[in-house]
């Protein structure tokens, strides 16, 4: 048993420093300003940090991804609410066909949706811009977003909907009082992925922001031509956007589990 | 209100959305690739002549690279994450958790840094792990960067979380005392795993085998980043229509195969899935 568990842990471990190597080098490769990457670093700086700050395009950058997630994040929240409650809550004759067809989306190759978006904005006569993102990130994070909070619907108890009602609480109030506030960690779990899936998303966005672009759109196409390490500082300050907005979201579902407790 | 009114009610937004969102395009997709040849307009005057090229003007290569590499993807992923999930599954309590959080973080970070940092730590001479050794045990090692095992391995490290999470729900459907039950009646560790932990965790296999070669069928910042110029996979061949070559009816032609081909699979699969019991834990 217990080599059982010092196997399981070696292996655990192996994975983890797996998946986090590649993001560590990244971090590695920005703390040098040197023209070449030669590691170990002859000289460790952050001067590709002070270049990044400096340069008014990565504010630019940061600015129209922010803007995309935000309003991906929105828009998807409230749709999902509403189609999750058809998806978990209520029984109807097509809910099946409508579970399957939701998910659809997902299982589908996101460079090819990202395409023919782009050519279907092209057919209505819209200029592909950020806005044109949202709705090309939407397509694919509202499914997404509809599970997550469905999930959360699969162990509510309806009865307490009729006792409110019983009570005499009229429709709107037993939605506000009862209904919403039992969604609520579905939603801002629903929120959370939303954000952060539309903030690092590269395929979609290459086809739909026109002449706008995201970060991991110009991360993508300077990483694919030559090195240079304001790249890697960039890409840092991006995670580091991500990941504190993750802990904040993780630290927030934490603290409504402890008040409930 | 009835049960059936309130849930066409709520269910509308969600599907007007996706009708004109995801349906829309892919007919558009499909009108297109029935175009004359070089043209940008929609018009009634239809012909298959863009499919006859897909078949006789040498786009086997991608596909058959794309379709390959989504195959040995899906399935090494799988062969790691069967592992980790029963690992994690048994560990249970707050060090599960975090070692969960830990292994979706990286879903969050965009593609384009993973794969940078990827091939900067693959990279030969000065690069993360090749400088490093040099460094440290003065050894000079090769890279397989700009090779094709460079782009299968940086498609398994982008879509490995992708089945990991699926599959986690799937162990979850085994019972123990199923298991415990099959050991007191004599079956060995290979007969629990094929005739018990298998078929109860099936979906949860199913639905990350099929979200990981989806994901795979379109990748192409993989070979981009980590492959050099040996791999062109089919997206990569789609955009160079309809950029490069201006050959708008050519290159959604292309797309709907692509389509047909994620279609043929998804289909069949997700029919035979009740995501209800999955997702209802």
């Amino acid at each position: 048993m217990t080599s059982g568990r010092l196997i399981a842990g070696l292996w655990l471990t192996i994975i983890v420093t797996l998946l986090y190597l590649p993001i560590i080098s990244v971090v590695l490769a920005s703390l040098a300003n040197t023209r070449y990457m030669r590691f170990p670093h002859r000289d460790w700086s952050i001067g590709a940090y002070t270049d990044a700050l400096t340069q008014h395009q990565t504010l630019t950058l940061h600015l129209t991804s922010f803007k995309i997630a935000l309003m991906v994040t929105f828009l998807s929240v409230v749709l999902a609410t509403l189609g999750a409650m058809a998806f978990a809550r209520y029984d109807w004759r097509g809910r099946s066909v409508f579970q399957k067809a939701v998910v659809l989306p997902i299982f589908f190759p996101q460079p090819v949706l990202g395409l023919a978006l782009l050519l279907f904005f092209t057919a209505i006569g819209v200029s592909p811009s950020w806005k044109t993102a949202v709705f090309a990130h939407m397509v694919w994070i509202l499914p997404i977003v509809t599970l997550i909070i469905a999930i959360r619907l699969f162990g509510y108890d309806p009865a307490q909907e009729d006792a409110a009602r019983d009570l005499g609480a009229s429709r709107w109030q037993v939605l506000r009082e009862v209904t919403l506030p039992y969604l609520c960690p579905g939603m801002i779990s629903g929120g959370l992925f939303a954000f952060l899936l539309s903030w690092s998303n590269l395929p979609l966005s290459v086809f739909t922001t026109g002449a706008d672009t995201t970060l991991p759109e110009w991360l993508f196409s300077r990483v694919a031509t030559n090195y240079a390490p304001v790249v890697s500082a960039v890409a840092v300050i991006a995670t580091l956007g991500s990941l504190v907005l993750g802990l904040i979201g993780l630290g927030i579902m934490q603290l409504r589990r402890a008040g409930k407790a | 209100m009835t049960d059936s009114r309130a849930g066409y009610l709520l269910m509308a937004p969600v599907a007007l959305f996706l009708l004109i969102g995801f349906v829309t395009p892919i007919l558009i997709v499909a009108w297109y690739s029935l175009m004359e040849p070089r043209t940008f307009e929609l018009t009634s005057v239809l012909t298959l002549a863009n499919y006859r090229t897909a078949f006789t003007d040498g786009y086997g290569p991608p596909f058959f690279w794309s379709i390959g590499g989504a195959v040995v993807t899906t399935i090494a992923c799988l062969l790691i994450a069967w592992p980790t999930a029963k690992m994690l599954h048994k560990l249970a309590g707050r060090g599960a958790v975090v070692i969960t959080l830990l292994i979706a973080g990286p879903i969050f970070v965009s593609e384009s840094v993973r794969l940078f940092g990827m091939s900067l730590f693959l990279m030969p001479g000065g690069g993360i792990l090749a400088g490093s050794l040099n460094a440290v045990f003065g050894v000079s090692i090769g890279t397989v960067l700009n090779t094709k095992m460079g782009v299968f391995l940086g498609l398994v490290y982008v879509h490995f979380p992708f089945v990991l999470f699926p599959t986690l729900l799937g162990v979850a459907l085994i019972p123990q005392d199923r298991v415990d039950a099959a050991r007191d009646l004599g079956a060995n560790a290979w007969q629990v795993l094929r005739e018990i932990e298998l078929p109860l965790a099936l979906p949860g296999l199913v639905i990350g085998a099929l979200l990981t070669f989806v994901l795979c069928i379109g990748a192409n910042a993989e070979a981009a980043i980590l492959g050099g110029q040996t791999v062109t996979v089919v997206t990569r061949a789609i955009e160079q229509r309809f950029s490069y070559a201006q050959d708008w009816p050519m290159g959604a032609a292309l797309t709907m195969l692509v389509v047909a081909v994620t279609a043929v699979v998804v289909f069949p699969a997700l029919a035979r899935i009740d995501l209800n019991r999955l997702i209802r834990k």
